[in-house]
């Protein structure tokens, strides 16, 4: 089609000579979805939302893109759920080697460290996936690395990623890094407050993106393990 | 290249008169009465509808139009410069209305109307229209009626009641006798009936006549039985 | 890159009680190269209505220059202050006009009727579509950023004071995490019978 619609007009009116229909395949898809990540004094807060779609259909209700790696490691992945999918596996099949080689289980900065490289090594055929990765350090403090698609990352105490995340930055900027406001001490985020501010971004972005929405999966990490959380967001 | 020599007939007399206009004038003088009375809560417009001959379709036309919703007219002069001019003002109204979303106000129809009425008085290859016109409206923002008279040369009064057409002068001062600030609208239609009883030879019914009412629900034409039921009152 | 990115903007109109606030950042750039830190985007139409106008600067400043000149004749020849809404469909109806070679400017209209004093806000796209709206209306280059900040910040009945804290928060972390707008903001509040401007110190990078 698109090769018709620039093709000259006189041309176009020649038309009927037959040519050769051309198909041309895309690798990638998109299916939404939104991450978020804070890293408190002893714990972190990773959740995403559970729609999973294409274009304007919703191909299912149910489905976090939140994956727990280990016991204090989640990792949130969104983007073409194919890719989504295949990664998890591949960084899956990778820890569990390294328990096998190391009789121990990887600590989430090298969990975070080697996802960088699995992407990079896809740099000219990316997956294309958004990656925050959560957990505990080695210190014993929450923390959160986020990545973009080929493997580019950093450690930072609170990021939003995916369809609604340029929503949902400036609004963690505000209540957590305390941005443009006067005088405002920085006393450390309680646990409680985290997981009810994540509840309320991610009902604020449900309203304004569609690709983001039916529900939200909530982890909370600490030194003990992780718990999990759902909490619907409006499914229209 | 005939529009490029057409020269507008409305041209100075010596004296500084533009006869034409006269012309235009002594048409609608001679043409049948109206009058139009405000009221504190509405305007009232009622005009003379003889027929020539008992033949005539008397009810299918009509000299009292609603313009939009509020406004209304009414003539006195020649039927058939009265429908290019009712045909534009409703243009006008609706142009309006497409660019701010809102009914127009009566003064701003009436000075668009006058304005059009005006440039046949200076145009080339046109004649100034032989009619003058009542314009009744409610305005919505105010909370207000109007009337409003425009004539051919494109001048516009406000009255508070006023009489055109044959007999004018007559009318005139029947309302001046009668007309009072605090009237309200009832009266003011029997006043108007009453106005146009003065001038009007043989017997008035509901088919001879045609009364519109504009007040806060909009403008509209009464129907021949509701005229029915004024003359009834007002004898 | 699209022609209403090129020189960036930002701008939020928000209802609160009896009042209404209507704000912008100051930046004019071209593309990535910041060129001032005070320029206008947010022009008085009346004593109670403002409009704010993102886009491309020439058009900014073009439709501001014709608006009030429609504006003024229409004063003049009905002889009475316009409404919020019928400025409104004056906006709409300039820039339908140029249906097939837009002005590249999607506006925000802020008011208070000049009778009933009801606050009012629309905004609207660049060949003048209209939307009004209960709450907020945002426009610019992060207007998912504003969004998000109003989704989560604005509530209904809010005091001219907290309108003014909440529009301002708003603006501010929306337009630091964009590259196009910032650069300091201006805030109007309109009541009754005071407008306030106030100048937002902000960072400038």
């Amino acid at each position: 089609m698109e090769a018709m619609a620039m093709m000259p007009y006189q041309q176009e009116q020649t038309n009927h000579i037959e040519r050769p229909i051309q198909h041309r395949f895309s690798p990638y898809d998109f299916n939404g979805g939104t991450v978020l990540a804070i890293a408190g004094e002893d714990f972190a807060v990773i959740a995403s939302d559970t729609r999973l779609m294409t274009g304007f259909s919703i191909l299912a209700r149910d489905v976090p893109k939140t994956t727990q790696y280990t016991t204090n490691t989640v990792v949130g992945s969104c983007g073409f759920h194919g890719d989504v999918l295949t990664l998890t596996k591949v960084i899956q099949t990778r820890l569990k080697m390294f328990t096998y080689l190391h009789q121990k289980e990887m600590d989430t900065s090298s969990v975070a460290a080697m996802l960088s490289t699995v992407l990079y090594y896809r740099r000219f055929f990316p997956y294309y996936v958004y990656n925050i990765v959560a957990g505990i350090d080695t210190e014993g403090k929450g923390c959160v690395y986020s990545f973009d698609p080929v493997g580019s990352y950093e450690r930072e105490t609170y990021r939003a990623g995916g369809s609604a995340s340029s929503m949902l930055q400036p609004l963690l900027d505000n209540q957590i890094g305390m941005k443009n406001q006067e005088g405002a001490k920085q006393v450390p985020l309680a646990k409680a407050k985290a997981v009810a501010l994540v509840k309320d971004v991610f009902t604020s972005a449900a309203e304004r993106d569609i690709h983001t929405g039916d529900a939200v999966c909530i982890h909370v990490i600490t030194k003990q393990g992780t718990t999990k959380e759902t909490y619907p967001l409006r499914r229209d | 290249m005939t529009e490029r020599y057409s020269f507008s007939l409305t041209t100075f007399s010596p004296s500084g008169k533009l006869v034409q206009i006269e012309y235009a004038l002594a048409a609608v003088g001679a043409g049948a009465p109206s009058v139009g009375i405000k009221a504190t809560n509405g305007v009232v417009l009622a005009t003379e509808k003889k027929q020539k001959s008992v033949l005539y379709d008397e009810h299918s036309i009509h000299k009292v139009e609603p313009i939009t919703k509020n406004i209304g007219i009414v003539y006195s002069g020649m039927g058939p410069d009265y429908r290019v001019l009712s045909r534009r003002a409703r243009k006008l109204a609706e142009q309006y209305k497409r660019v701010y979303n809102e009914q127009i106000p009566t003064a701003q129809l009436v000075q668009r109307v006058a304005a059009v009425m005006q440039e046949f008085t200076q145009s080339g290859g046109v004649r100034p229209f032989g009619v003058s016109l009542l314009m009744a409206g409610w305005d919505e923002d105010e909370g207000k009626p109007y009337l409003y008279q425009c004539d051919p040369s494109g001048a516009y009064f406000a009255w508070k009641a006023t009489a055109m057409g044959k007999n004018h002068v007559n009318g005139k001062t029947f309302l001046e006798k009668r007309y009072s600030e605090s009237l309200e609208l009832e009266d003011a239609v029997h006043t108007a009936i009453l106005a146009l009883k003065e001038s009007f030879e043989g017997q008035m019914t509901e088919d001879n006549i045609e009364i519109g009412i504009c007040n806060a629900t909009g403008f509209r034409r009464l129907e021949p039985s509701e005229v029915k039921d004024y003359l009834a009152s007002v004898s | 890159m699209s022609i209403l990115a090129y020189n960036g903007a930002a701008i939020i109109a928000m209802k609160g009680k009896d009042c209404v606030a209507i704000a912008a950042d100051r930046r004019f750039g071209v593309q990535a190269q910041t060129v001032s830190m005070d320029f206008d985007k947010v022009f008085e139409m009346g004593p109670h209505l403002f409009v704010g106008l993102p886009g491309l600067a020439t058009d900014v400043q073009t439709i501001s220059q014709r608006l009030k000149f429609r504006l003024n004749l229409y004063e003049l020849r009905e002889n009475r202050r316009i409404k919020p809404q019928t400025f409104m469909s004056m906006v709409s109806n300039l820039l339908y006009e140029r249906r097939f070679g837009p002005y590249f400017v999607e506006p925000v209209i802020a008011g208070l009727d000049s009778k009933t004093n009801q606050p009012y806000i629309a905004s609207m796209d660049l060949i003048g579509c209209p939307m009004i709206t209960d709450d907020f209306v945002v426009s610019g280059t992060c207007s998912e950023q504003m969004y998000g900040m109003c989704e989560s910040l604005w509530e209904p009945d809010l005091s001219p004071d907290d309108l003014f804290e909440t529009i301002s928060q708003a603006l501010m972390n929306a337009f630091d995490r964009d590259a196009l707008s910032g650069w300091g903001g201006v805030v109007y509040i309109i009541e009754k019978d005071k407008v306030t401007k106030k100048l937002l110190k902000t960072r400038m990078d």
